[in-house]
């Protein structure tokens, strides 16, 4: 007892962005999770969870979609929450997940290291993709991206595809920015910040503490109805493929229609209400890696992947 | 590619590729108008208030209140107490001790048969919690960067900033209007030190690293800033409890603090909505022929009639009151004590009339409201007049409304029409036909005199069923609580049955959430000796005469009506132009503006959201003529406005 108190006492310092409950719940999942013996993978689906909101909020959020997936599948589905992207990778190429959720950049890098590999797309309004999008104040005087000159942005975090990669690369197609992701400021802007998500970048850019943010279009419903029309959009990314659902390398195809099925099913419209729980998303779509195509193609362009 | 047609997913994967071309089609003409965005969050949810902040912002609203509601505050003191026992146990020991202390200030017990000086008690009382409250948070974020320390882990780094960051904002709602410059300051180092945090990458893959130099740069700069400021914070003696920087060189003294609600409250109309049904329509007049009816209408919906704070929060009839119904989600943490009411004689919304007691009243359903008088609870008013001017001019705020408005007012409230119910007979008997054998035998319980039950009565003593269940008197049947007060002080206007299955929760309070618990409390209370098939029966009685055809509206997509509704609206601007009611014309035009702005974003073809952008930019453009005294301009743009909606009307929902 005294190891597994240690252990939990270590992953609550290390458990990044959640308050002291969440890390306490994450701590307790993670401990759950790797004390399941190993001869149980065969019969359980395992899924991890990305803590992208609060954790505790999130594995309560999950569990009617969990208990349709067991249902439709007929076999046991246990579920958790990992510290971060690198820890759902780590947990399915050890064969401790069988399925995660994963963003774009992340999903790119995590496909060429460890074969993991995207089978559902999320749907937005209807579509597949999204976009990033430049957002500054109306009342700025800032009306296009080369206004922006020797003035600050903020980004969302250096690995994230909408909060950096993509909105960084408006600039750098327009010829404004040089280089890559290392120097962001490219000789263009003042100052480059990492506002540690999509709420505090779009914030900061409508408190007046930065001049633009380079942000998810949908950012924007963080700012109340009244706030959103005192912000405009002076530029667009290039299309980004949506969020995803990754399987492990190896999963047996059985199991990996299985699940591609139950998951379908959660589209219709008697279980939409399950969908809303699965990060928002309005629904899922057959996807493959040729998906992502233009996502890797970027990440290679910035020097995140190699040939 | 997209793959996987023939699955489950293929109705939804051909839409998906159908608006694909429709993209490129948004994309051209959306660039210059891209501020818009779905009304529904993906992909980044919300960050959640800490829960410090959250009670830190919650017990400073309920302590400028008057009375305080102490029980609210005790627990959020609580929650400070304990995130403080997390990461500095000394601090949290004191703060314990120093609550204990003001607790005993803020409620003193009575000594011997001197009674304490609750007047005092309260003033001292919120002064000293506030200030507690305020050093407990800024000591709560000094010990998360004081964890910042060197040789740090990334982890470790992380989290301690984001908490501390998280309970910075306990102070957003009032520290950028008291030092906006600090604020600022402030907010560039969060955004440095954030910066400076470097990323963990994916296995490793665009990692960076962190420069905890610079992390401990940047956010020693918000300690000094608090622990300056607010580490021996003492709240001064102005009404409003502010946490004033006194320190900072840049606090602007005479700064002017917006009032928000508190964390918790929910003054968001009803979805799907309760189904107004107005005599008018049902008579098949429209509502753009009837002038006064939309008037009423309009003012009904319009924060604009009320005082501050109410207008500036967007709060009008139509908050509580949706759809001339209820609003059974409506909550203010320290006015509320159940859903569905508040307490409308407080400091709050209008400090002139506040009647210095926390008496929450559930919100009346307002069906049929011309058949109930008299009005208030309490049955204090008269005539729904009287009630009205009330409500605008005590209750919140308002000023004294041209007659005009209450003319329209009445009338549009006069129209408000009960659910229709097939199962009631005109004479307010039950149809035997429409009903279970359960709802007659309850019918007969429903008109048994009771001897133990206010010297004989029965239900239908009150409720009479020829004359819309009500008797129009006031009776006092120990609901109030009032045990040690005169008897007339508990006496509460007798309430229809009618439409009152979409109405609970029930009783004055809102105490009761079931018309079951309701016969239950009547059994209970008089010694009636009901068994429970007979409560069964009873309830399954009230229930019929209670009931209606489709109580709530069957969509939560209300674009289309709201539009309609503001046209109408906007149909009394000729005759209120005739009669020279410019003052009336500027509270028409402020309400559909905002009344645009807070639908458009409903839209559910976003593509279609910059032809509303353009509607209220034409009703803003209408509502700047207007108060520059260009009539021409003002008819212009309204006029454009109209033809904007008829051209679009059916993109629009």
């Amino acid at each position: 007892m005294n190891n597994a108190m240690r252990f939990i006492r270590k992953l609550l310092s290390k458990a990044p962005g959640v308050g002291f409950p969440g890390a306490a719940l994450l701590a307790f999942s993670m401990f759950l999770f790797a004390s399941v013996p190993v001869h149980a993978a065969d019969r359980e689906l395992r899924v991890a969870f990305i803590p992208l909101e609060n954790p505790e909020k999130l594995i309560n959020n999950v569990k009617p979609a969990m208990n349709f997936l067991e249902k439709e599948m007929g076999r046991e589905v246990r579920y958790f929450i990992t510290l971060n992207y690198s820890a759902a990778v780590e947990a399915m190429i050890s064969k401790k997940a069988d399925v995660s959720f994963m963003s774009p950049l992340p999903y790119v890098l995590a496909n060429k290291y460890s074969g993991v590999e995207a089978v559902l797309g999320e749907i937005y309004d209807e579509k597949p993709y999204y976009y990033s999008r430049i957002f500054v104040r109306k009342n700025s005087g800032i009306k296009k991206i080369s206004d922006l000159k020797n003035k600050t942005i903020a980004y969302v975090d250096p690995i994230s595809s909408s909060g950096f990669m993509y909105p960084h690369d408006i600039f750098v197609r327009a010829g404004l920015v040089q280089g890559g992701l290392e120097k962001p400021e490219g000789g263009f802007f003042r100052r480059v910040y990492f506002a540690g998500g999509d709420q505090q970048a779009i914030n900061s850019m409508f408190g007046g503490f930065v001049d633009a943010a380079g942000v998810s279009q949908y950012a924007l419903n963080l700012l109340r109805p009244e706030q959103r029309d005192k912000v405009i959009a002076i530029a667009q990314s290039s299309r980004i493929p949506s969020h995803n659902v990754v399987v492990r390398g190896g999963l047996e195809p059985e199991t990996r229609q299985k699940f591609i099925s139950a998951m379908m099913k959660m589209n219709r419209p008697e279980n939409r209400g399950l969908l809303r729980a699965l990060y928002g998303t309005d629904g899922y779509i057959r996807v493959d890696h040729s998906s992502y195509r233009s996502v890797a193609d970027m990440a290679r362009k910035y020097g995140l992947l190699k040939e | 590619m997209i793959c996987g047609l023939k699955t489950p997913g293929a109705r939804l994967a051909l839409r998906v590729k159908n608006s694909l071309a429709m993209s490129t089609w948004l994309l051209a003409v959306g660039l210059l108008m891209m501020n818009f965005s779905p009304a529904s969050a993906h992909i980044v949810p919300p960050e959640e208030l800490h829960p410090v902040a959250e009670s830190y912002r919650r017990a400073s609203f309920i302590l400028n209140l008057n009375p305080v509601f102490w029980p609210q505050v005790w627990l959020d003191m609580k929650r400070i107490e304990e995130a403080l026992k997390v990461v500095d146990p000394l601090g949290a020991r004191k703060f314990s001790e120093e609550l204990v202390a003001a607790t005993r200030v803020a409620q003193p017990l009575a000594r011997g048969d001197e009674e304490p000086d609750m007047v005092a008690a309260r003033r001292n009382g919120r002064r000293l919690v506030f200030s507690l409250a305020t050093r407990g948070v800024a000591l709560l974020l000094i010990s998360r960067i004081d964890r910042i320390r060197p040789g740090s882990k990334r982890s470790e780094v992380k989290n301690h900033l984001n908490e501390a960051r998280r309970v910075f904002l306990a102070f957003a709602e009032t520290l950028p209007h008291l030092d906006p410059k600090g604020w600022k300051k402030m907010q560039i180092h969060w955004l440095e030190a954030n910066s400076h945090l470097g990323a963990a990458g994916v296995m490793g893959i665009g990692a960076r690293p962190m420069n905890l130099e610079k992390i401990r740069e940047n956010t020693a700069f918000i300690r000094r800033y608090f622990y300056s400021n607010f580490s021996g914070f003492r709240a001064g003696k102005g009404y409003r409890l502010l946490p004033r920087p006194k320190t900072s060189e840049t606090y602007l003294k005479t700064a002017r603090v917006p009032w928000r609600l508190p964390p918790g409250a929910n003054i968001n109309k009803q979805l799907p909505r309760p189904r107004q049904i107005l005599g008018m329509a049902v008579r098949g007049a429209n509502e753009a022929e009837t002038f006064l009816i939309a008037l009423g209408d309009m003012a009904f919906d319009s924060p604009e009639i009320f005082g501050e704070p109410a207008r500036s929060l967007g709060v009008s009839c139509n908050t509580c009151h949706n759809k001339g119904v209820t609003n059974p989600k409506l909550f203010i943490p320290g006015l509320s004590r159940e859903k569905g009411g508040m307490d409308v004689s407080n400091s709050f919304f209008a400090g002139h009339a506040n009647n210095g007691l926390h008496d929450p009243l559930d919100t009346p359903d307002l069906r049929g409201i011309r058949f109930t008088a008299p009005y208030g609870r309490n049955g204090r008013f008269a005539s729904l007049r009287e009630f009205v001017r009330n409500v605008i001019v005590n209750e919140f705020n308002g000023p004294e409304p041209d007659p005009m408005i209450m003319d329209g007012m009445i009338s549009y409230m006069n129209e408000f029409e009960f659910l229709p119910n097939p199962k009631l007979k005109k004479s307010g008997k039950l149809d035997p036909e429409k009903v279970s054998k359960a709802a007659l035998r309850g019918e007969k319980i429903f008109h048994r005199k009771f001897p133990q039950m206010m010297g004989g009565m029965s239900c239908a003593s009150c409720h009479i069923p020829n004359a819309n269940f009500v008797d129009h008197k006031r009776h006092n049947i120990g609901s109030t609580g009032a045990g040690n007060q005169p008897f007339h002080v508990g006496g509460l206007d007798t309430p229809t049955l009618l439409s009152s299955k979409f109405s609970a929760p029930y009783f004055h309070n809102g105490s009761l959430p079931t018309l079951r618990a309701v016969n239950e409390w009547f059994n209970r209370q008089f010694g009636l000796g009901l068994s429970r098939k007979s409560i069964d029966d009873l309830t399954a009685y009230v229930e019929a005469v209670g009931d209606g055809v489709q109580g709530i509206e069957d969509t939560v997509y209300t674009l289309d009506s709201e539009l309609e509704e503001f046209k109408f609206f906007l149909s009394t601007y000729e005759r209120l132009k005739q009669r020279k009611k410019k003052e009336l014309i500027t509270v028409l035009l402020k309400t559909v503006v905002r009344e645009v702005q807070a639908h458009k974003w409903d839209v559910q073809d976003k593509g279609n959201l910059p032809i509303l952008h353009d509607m209220e930019k034409k009703l803003s453009e209408a509502l700047s003529a207007h108060l520059a005294g260009d009539v021409e301009m003002t008819d212009s743009k309204i006029a454009d406005y109209h033809a904007l909606y008829e051209k679009n009307v059916d993109k629009l929902k």
